[in-house]
């Protein structure tokens, strides 16, 4: 590290200027940087259930669908028809649209007065009705039919919906606008809701762009402000800010250049590079201010201290790379392993910044001479409270320590209360079109998340047919499964009208005759493919608790493994059984990622301190502080999900640092001074310090997150910022507190100490009233 | 002066006359060059066809059926299927005022369809029962005469009002020597194109024009439809009494 820091001061002048080169050259490609809400397209392509859920999506339309609800007292009347109609006629004609349903073009099967039958459409465009005998008549019909009530109309006849198929091809966002657009103009008096992935798309976007506008201005000024009040110099503030916003341009920089665009998390990551970032320069700066007192000789103490604070700063930004990059093996979302692999290199870069750039204009700016009027205010404040800190730790260590095993015990009995949440519901506030849209669905029309079952075989033979429409009487049956719907319903449906009754016909010759009626029809694309080797049945479910969402992919594992014919398949996909994954894979990625990020870094603790012990103590406060945030979690019931699960690592690649920075500066007073309480005393007065302001700034950039839109991104910040609390006071307290009471080793030769730390009490206190 | 003012009067109402003749004569011709059209599709007294049906999906895939056809002036029609074997015996009989009947012989059932239903598909193919029935395009739409091209005239035709289509517009091309209707783009109520049916081999069967093949492309779920006619009677003099229900079951 020393020739880094020779080299870096050698040459400073070009480290400022490449730095600023580089700045903008990353600055400049931000303009191609895209934001992709669409959770879905982050699912993992090769996992079979993906596989299928997304060949249903494109062979059937299953997955891009976009929902309008039109609200009113009465959905039959003459100008809600009429603007249902309009509505319905205008959308299909967008190029993004595929088919669309709605009361006015949905297909019906009917047989009239004369015995005779009608395929056709429920309301004839060309004739809407008009008088109330006809509303009225049209309105008792459809309500009569189970395949418009609770699916296209609410049983109350107040809410009707259009369900818009989007193409393959089509840009989700665009079209939802584009349909959007169309709604707003016809200057509807019923009330309009927007469902459906591709409109939550849109709010998605839009909330990740105004995060990121309302979160990164708050949080800069938030760590102005800690810096101000912490370094009082001009210096102090601009520095570690600079270092920060330029390896956020970096990190987005390289995101755009390599085509990937923002999530739903790594939207964060600006946030977390700054409340993390930060940190690396705060120390070198605090370095220079204390080694760097003259301008004469400056060149040399600046490479004296340069090199002496890098290798803490490597470490700890080592750590912190560590816990993002916990997430880069086995994530099943492609989204959070991008999100741990960008985070970390913008860790990287925030450290790079901070021993090059940083130093640099350290080394030419003029020196700040400390005033002794400064020294005797600064020692009035904090450094006062670290040594306040330090009596406490010296006085109490076994109290602290038993404490701190009262918490850890507390905490972890609180683990089994933990749940999880894996809906993307959840994201958004209440409140919310979206979540208000989704009530309203799950009320009225049994929730939209799809499952989806593809069968494989002669869908034209009866046993098939049949064998279908049982399994839909059995999800049926399952209370919460709801609109269970498939080919087999249409059949049954012109059998009867044919006057055979409402069942699937026993001879697969009437099978076909009936299906030769059917044909052509847009719905049919929806149900089976065009050589009738395959077929879906679609539902929806309301509820994505985690609980019941496993019971179900078991139950509907165990009766379609109960049937026994090699003639056809029925396979299982949709939603439910992703959500299914997506939680069992939030455990896994949990348990894989903590037990990652902490063996890496017991390793480098070990690596620093030359010991294995050493190694093991400094991990005592990443286990206070994963204990208090899963304490957390499980008693003030902030559940597991996407973002959260984030917590832990990262918490432990932050929290780490705080150990790394006291062990090394206190293994270096120890052995200076060859005594337990000067040490500690100078090591919380020095490092001690930057740690609580570390603490505040970065507990604070966390907090910002609770303005955040997406729950998610709140509940995360609120989890970091507690953590970091438990962590800073683990290593001011707990740590030392071990330290004294198993005279670790690691730290130097406690041989020469002559007393116990009982009678050494007394003398601390001696000495620092005698400092006073 | 005032000769000279009555003169250039005179001259003036004199060409506006012939400028309003000549603009008639357009209009006329729009007229007259659709009626033709109407005629030479309509020509026939009776056809009794056998026709192919190819069903192309977007992924070109096809499928093939056989049909039989039967059809007396422009209002009596009868449909038999013929193959694949599932679907044979399967029948459409179509009389005047809109009276439909379908029999399906698994069922051996004949049932009356209603007949508002005329913007869905036929039988799985990209015509609708509209594009089927045989009605003189003179009857429904006000021509326009756009311009003549490659041996054709085209024209604009708008559906005259009260009339029930989901074309809100036809660019029709019509040949300038037989005034056979060789092209139809048809336009939807966004102005956009999204049907194109186009009649290819055709040829002179006894004194009557006849399209061999035509196709039907549908532009948003593409989907192409190709009939072929295999074989053709023209004027056999196809009695009344082929239009019965009793016939739909044989």
């Amino acid at each position: 590290m020393k020739k880094v820091a020779e080299l870096v001061i050698k040459f400073r002048i070009g480290i400022i200027i490449g730095t600023i080169l580089l700045t903008l050259f990353f600055g400049y490609s931000l303009k191609d940087l895209t934001i992709n809400p669409d959770i879905v397209s982050y699912f993992p392509k090769d996992d079979p259930v993906v596989e299928l859920f997304n060949y249903i999506g494109e062979e059937y339309g299953g997955n891009q669908i976009a929902i309008i609800a039109i609200e009113a007292d009465e959905i039959f009347q003459e100008d809600i028809i009429h603007n249902i109609q309009e509505i319905t006629s205008d959308i299909q004609m967008l190029d993004g649209v595929s088919y669309v349903t709605s009361i006015t073009n949905v297909l019906n099967i009917k047989d009239d007065e004369f015995g005779g039958i009608e395929i056709g459409k429920l309301i004839d465009e060309y004739e809407l009705p008009e008088s109330l005998e006809e509303l009225q008549e049209i309105k008792e019909y459809t309500l009569s039919k189970e395949m418009y009530k609770g699916r296209l109309i609410s049983e109350d006849s107040k809410t009707s919906l259009i369900v818009c198929r989007l193409d393959v091809e089509a840009d989700k966002i665009k079209t939802a606008h584009q349909i959007k657009e169309i709604i707003n103009k016809k200057d509807l008096t019923a009330k309009v809701f927007y469902g459906g992935i591709p409109f939550q798309l849109i709010d998605l976007s839009d909330i990740m762009l105004n995060d990121i506008n309302v979160l990164i201005p708050i949080i800069s000024i938030l760590i102005i402000l800690a810096l101000f009040f912490s370094f009082r110099s001009f210096r102090g503030v601009i520095l570690p800010l600079l270092s920060v916003a330029f390896s956020t341009i970096w990190t987005l920089g390289v995101m755009s250049l390599l085509n990937i665009p923002l999530t739903v998390i790594s939207n964060i990551i600006p946030v977390i590079l700054m409340a993390v970032g930060s940190a690396y320069s705060i120390h070198v700066i605090n370095k220079f201010n204390e080694s760097v007192v003259s301008n004469e000789n400056r060149i040399e103490q600046s490479k004296k201290a340069l090199g002496e604070i890098s290798i803490p700063v490597l470490l700890a930004s080592i750590t912190t790379v560590v816990g993002f990059a916990a997430f880069v093996f086995g994530a099943y979302l492609d989204m959070i392993r991008d999100f741990g692999l960008f985070s970390g290199l913008g860790i990287f870069f925030a450290f790079v910044i901070s021993i090059t750039f940083v130093p640099s204009i350290l080394s030419i700016i003029p020196v700040i001479k400390t005033s002794s009027k400064n020294e005797t205010n600064n020692k009035k404040g904090i450094i006062l409270f670290m040594d306040k800190i330090g009596v406490f730790v010296l006085k109490n260590e076994r109290i602290i320590i038993i404490c701190g095993i009262l918490f850890f015990v507390i905490c972890i009995l609180g683990i089994p209360k933990i749940q999880r949440s894996v809906d993307m519901l959840d994201y958004f506030k209440k409140g919310t079109n979206i979540r208000l849209t989704e009530r309203m669905m799950e009320h009225k029309f049994g929730g939209s998340i799809p499952i989806q079952i593809l069968v494989k075989g002669d869908i034209q033979d009866p046993v098939v047919l049949s064998e279908m429409k049982k399994f839909e009487d059995f999800l049926n049956g399952q209370g919460d499964v709801k609109n269970p719907q498939s080919i087999a319903d249409l059949i049954e449906e012109m059998n009867d009208v044919m006057g055979d009754g409402k069942v699937i016909p026993d001879s697969r010759e009437k099978i076909t005759n009936l299906w030769f009626l059917l044909e052509g029809e847009d719905v049919m694309s929806q149900l089976v493919n065009s050589d009738y080797t395959e077929a879906v049945i679609q539902a929806t479910i309301v509820s994505v608790n985690s609980k019941r969402i496993k019971q179900l992919v078991n139950d509907i594992k165990t009766y379609l493994d109960g049937m026994s014919s090699s003639d056809f398949t029925f396979t299982q996909t949709g939603m439910h059984i992703i959500y299914y994954k997506l939680d069992d894979s939030i455990m896994k990625s949990q348990v894989q990622s903590l037990i990652i990020a902490l063996i890496l870094i017991f390793l480098i603790m070990m690596f620093q301190m030359h010991s294995v012990s050493g190694g093991l103590m400094g991990l005592i406060p990443i286990f206070f502080t994963l204990a208090s945030i899963f304490g957390v979690m499980g008693y003030f019931k902030i559940p597991l999900d996407i973002a959260t699960v984030l917590v832990g690592s990262i918490s432990i690649g932050i929290g780490i640092d705080y150990s790394i920075h006291f062990i090394n500066r206190f293994k270096k007073e120890f052995q200076q001074n060859h005594n337990e309480l000067e040490a500690l005393s100078k090591t919380l007065e020095t490092t001690g310090r930057a740690i609580v302001i570390n603490v505040i700034t970065v507990m604070l950039g966390f907090l910002v997150l609770i303005f955040a839109n997406l729950i998610p991104l709140q509940r995360f910040g609120i989890l970091v910022a507690i953590t970091m609390i438990g962590s800073g006071i683990g290593a001011i307290t707990l740590l030392p507190a071990v330290i004294l009471i198993t005279k670790a080793k690691f730290v130097g030769d406690w041989s020469e100490i002559k007393n116990g730390i009982f009678d050494k009490t007394n003398s601390v206190i001696k000495k620092t009233k005698l400092k006073k | 002066m005032k000769k000279i003012i009555q003169r250039s009067l005179f001259l003036l109402l004199i060409s506006l006359f012939f400028a309003s003749l000549w603009a008639e004569e357009i209009q006329l011709t729009a007229v007259q060059i659709l009626g033709k059209a109407d005629d030479v599709i309509n020509a026939p007294q009776d056809q009794d066809l056998k026709i192919k049906l190819i069903l192309i999906d977007k992924k070109g895939k096809e499928k093939v059926r056989e049909m039989s056809m039967l059809q007396k002036g422009s209002d009596k029609r009868l449909v038999k299927f013929l193959s694949p074997a599932d679907q044979k015996g399967i029948a459409f009989l179509s009389l005047p005022d809109d009276v439909m009947y379908l029999y399906m012989p698994a069922f051996k059932k004949i049932r009356r369809i209603a007949s508002h239903v005329k913007n869905t598909k036929f039988a799985g193919t990209d015509f609708t029962y509209e594009d089927m029935e045989a009605v003189r395009y003179s009857d429904k739409y006000i021509p326009e005469f756009i311009e003549k091209k490659d041996n054709h005239f085209l024209l604009q035709l708008t559906p005259k009002e009260g009339i029930k289509t989901d074309y809100a517009k036809l660019i029709m091309w019509v040949r300038e020597d037989n005034f056979y209707i060789t092209k139809i783009e048809h336009y939807n109520r966004g102005d956009k194109l999204f049907k194109i049916m186009i009649r290819d081999k055709i040829e002179k069967i006894g004194e009557y024009w006849l399209a061999r093949e035509s196709e039907m492309q549908d532009l948003k779920s593409k989907h192409t439809t190709k009939m072929i006619i295999e074989e053709v009677k023209l004027d056999s003099e196809v009695s009344d009494d082929k239009f019965t229900k009793r016939n739909l079951e044989k």
